[in-house]
Order: C-alpha cells, then structure tokens, then sequence
C-alpha cells in the first residue's frame, strides 16, 4: 500500500488486542473450568481493554485528513464496510467502559460476552474493510485471518498478567498453537501469492524481501515460541515482544502488499 | 496537460495518467500508452467504500466526488484497482477525475476529450455504442467485472512491416 500507515497499523493492532483479551477472558468465564476460576473478571482488565482500545482509536484520527468530522463516518452503513467497522469499535467501546463501570455488581459475565460478541464481528467488518479490489493478494479472507491470528496472540499473552504463574498452562496452550499457527500462515501465504497473477506475484516478493515480514515471523512468532519453550510461562514482558512482531508485520502489510494499478500497462 | 489547466491539481494529483503499455504486450519498437483517468464504473467501489457517502452516481453514470464531504480516510484510493482517486495533500482529501460533468452540463465536451490532438478520447453511449473492434478489458488494463468499468478500448494498430513486396 506504498506506505506504512502508522495510525492505522497502531489502531489496528491496539484495536485487535484489547477485542483479543475480551474473548479470551469471555471463553474463560462461559467454560467456567473451575481450575481457571482465578482468572477474575476486574476492573483492572477493564481498564487495559480499554487502555488498548482508546489508545488505538486516538492513534486512528492521525489517519484522517479532518479527524473532527471522524462522526460523519457512520452515515454509509448500507454499503461501507467501514462504516461498520468504526460501528463495532464505538459499540465495543461503550460496552467495555459499561464492564468498567458495573464490574462489582454484575458477575453474570453478560457484559463480557456481549462484548466478545460484538469484537468478533467487529474483527470480521475489518477483515472485509481491509480486503479492496485495489489489492489482489488480500482481496480475500486473509485479512480476517491476519486479524484473528493478533487477537488470539495479543489476547493470549495480555491476560496472562491477570493469571498467577502456575495457573497459565491453559493460556500457554492457547498462545502455543496460535504462534504455531500464524508461523504456518505466514510462511504459506507469500508462497501461494507466487503461483498467482502478476501482482500477487509482486506482492508475495514484496513480503519475501521485506526485513518487516522476517522481523515479524522472527520477533513476533519464533522468538516467543522459543521462549514459550525454554520458559513453560508466559511472562509479563512476553507481551511487548508479540507486539513489537504484530506491529512489524501489520506495518509490513500496510507498506508491502501490492496495488493493482502499480501493474497497469503490464500483463496482469 | 488540459486537466491540469482546467482544474489546477496540485503537483503528483493526477486525474488522468498516461501509462506506457509493455513489451510484453506490445512487443515493437514504436511504444503504445493507455491514457487513463475515473471509468465511471457501473458499480464504482470507491462510492460504496466511502463511510462519508461523499461519492454519489449521476443519472448519466458519471461518478462524482463531493470533496467537502470527504475526511481524507484513503479508503476509495485504497480501493479502486485502477487508481483514480487521488490523495491531495493540501486539502487532506481524496479527489478524482469529474468527467468534466460541469462543462457536461454546459453542453461541452470534457477538457480532456477536447483537447486531445490525435482524438484518441471519445464520449460514447454504452447503450448504443458497438463497434467492433472495442474491447473493455485489454491486455494491461485490470479486469473487474464486479465493478463493470464504463470505458472501452480500441487496441493499438500493429505497426506496417516492410517485406520484399514493399520494395
């Protein structure tokens, strides 16, 4: 997309974690596993849901040319995907700060749930707003793929500060298979882009030469699996790592990824 | 050139471009361009990406932008497979090719379309137009059926080669 869009890598990937931590927390608390009671619902993991999601979200207005008509952009819900997407996030917001405000009261985990619910069609409404004809390689689920992958991982690794040490195994079995995952995702897709058209072609060498794509597999996905590994633990500052890669590779998605009439006049 | 003298467009704000077609397409020493601009497309993404409805579709088909609608969100120039919108960094908007729908109005031609010294421009009616030899999506020229661009191609002639008949 010719250049890294910061505002948008941060507001997505910030936006993506605190809906990643929610549904975690929410799966926790519907399984109801009793040895995973510990993880209590609290004001503090409000607080970081909704640390990550305004903090994206002021990240985003650095994106618009008029961040103070940012208001108007829910007037196309018919057909803008877009429209939905900024819906989600302000829908998702008012229901965290809601969990916020009656965390002592409420224990049903209703709020929870609604909240997972809406930042899971909130992740597919980006899938579909990052997903334009103009890009060939994404013009697919991938997207949605590549955003579900940040909210497991980031989700994953954020709540284990809200988790005793010897009670992170189901966290690290989440977190395990999801790095394997986006490990196996990450590797192939470029590969598949080669046996395409001309500019996923393109885009796939785009990526392939990319230090932001291999800084991303090798800070964002090998380096914690490794520590994963050697540690038997999540620890606290795990988190930065992942997001350091999540930022890298989202970076490298926006910058990288190859626009259709980059190829006009050539064989397509 | 004659849109740039019609509408001022800061510099690398570019309505309509003219890009080279390769080799590989047309593989002779004389070069062939496709001069491109806003194909108003029967179904144009960029006017159902917008979140702002600054896009909206004439009843003659052109696409017009309403920039003093426009946030400058980027998403119609990340959409559109064939690049018409354009970001202007002064205004902080997105801004396209306008078919010249004023001077439309006004029974003139687009500036461009008048302009252009070897006629290689024409408006055309879809509804009636059929001529054969007119191809929609040439080599080198994204197809979108989804999008239906409302633009055709006349191919570039081949160039004449000399045999020993010619001598």
């Amino acid at each position: 997309m010719s250049n890294m869009e910061m505002p948008l890598v941060v507001f997505s990937v910030l936006s993506q974690t605190a809906i990643g931590l929610v549904i975690i927390n929410t799966n926790r608390q519907w399984t109801a596993k009793p040895h995973l009671a510990h993880l209590q619902e609290g004001s503090r993991q409000w607080g970081i849901v909704l640390a990550f999601l305004v903090t994206g979200m002021i990240a985003s207005f650095f994106h618009l040319g008029h961040p103070l008509q940012a208001y108007t952009t829910l007037k196309h819900l018919s057909n803008a995907w877009l429209s939905w997407e900024l819906l989600g996030i302000a829908v998702f917001l008012g229901l965290a700060l809601l969990g916020l405000l009656t965390e002592k009261r409420n224990k049903s985990g209703m709020i929870s749930f609604a909240t997972a619910l809406v930042g899971l069609l909130t992740l597919l409404f980006m899938g579909m707003t990052y997903s334009p004809p103009g890009y060939p390689a994404i013009n697919n689920a991938l997207p949605l793929v590549f955003f579900l992958l940040t909210a497991l991982l980031l989700g994953a690794s954020c709540s284990a500060w809200f988790a005793p040490p010897e009670k992170r195994a189901w966290l690290l079995r989440i977190l395990s298979v999801t790095l394997i995952v986006g490990l196996v995702v990450y590797l192939i897709v470029p590969c598949v882009w080669l046996s395409g058209g001309t500019v996923m072609k393109q885009t796939a060498w785009a990526w392939i030469l990319s230090p932001l794509y291999w800084g991303r597999i090798g800070i964002g996905l090998v380096l914690p699996l490794i520590l994963l590994w050697r540690l038997q633990d999540i620890p606290a500052w795990l988190p930065i790592i992942i997001l350091l890669g999540e930022l890298m590779g989202r970076a490298g998605f926006f910058r990288d990824t190859v626009h259709a009439a980059g190829n006009i006049g050539g064989l397509y | 050139m004659a849109c740039k003298n019609q509408y001022h467009q800061p510099e690398k704000v570019i309505w309509r471009q003219v890009y080279p077609i390769d080799e590989q397409i047309y593989p002779f020493t004389e070069r062939a361009f496709y001069s491109l601009a806003c194909n108003h497309c029967e179904n144009p993404t960029c006017l159902n990406v917008c979140p702002v409805k600054a896009y909206y579709k004439r009843e003659d088909g052109i696409v017009v932008h309403e920039q003093k609608k426009c946030i400058g969100c980027g998403n119609c120039i990340r959409s559109c497979p064939y690049g018409a919108p354009r970001y202007n960094p002064e205004l902080k908007k997105a801004e396209k090719c306008s078919f010249c729908w004023q001077r439309i109005d006004a029974g003139l031609q687009p500036q461009c379309v008048q302009s252009c010294p070897v006629d290689a421009l024409q408006i055309i009616d879809l509804a009636t137009f059929n001529q054969p030899g007119a191809v929609q999506y040439p080599p080198g020229f994204p197809k979108q059926p989804k999008l239906n661009p409302s633009v055709r191609f006349m191919l570039p002639r081949l160039p004449k080669t000399i045999g020993e008949e010619d001598i």
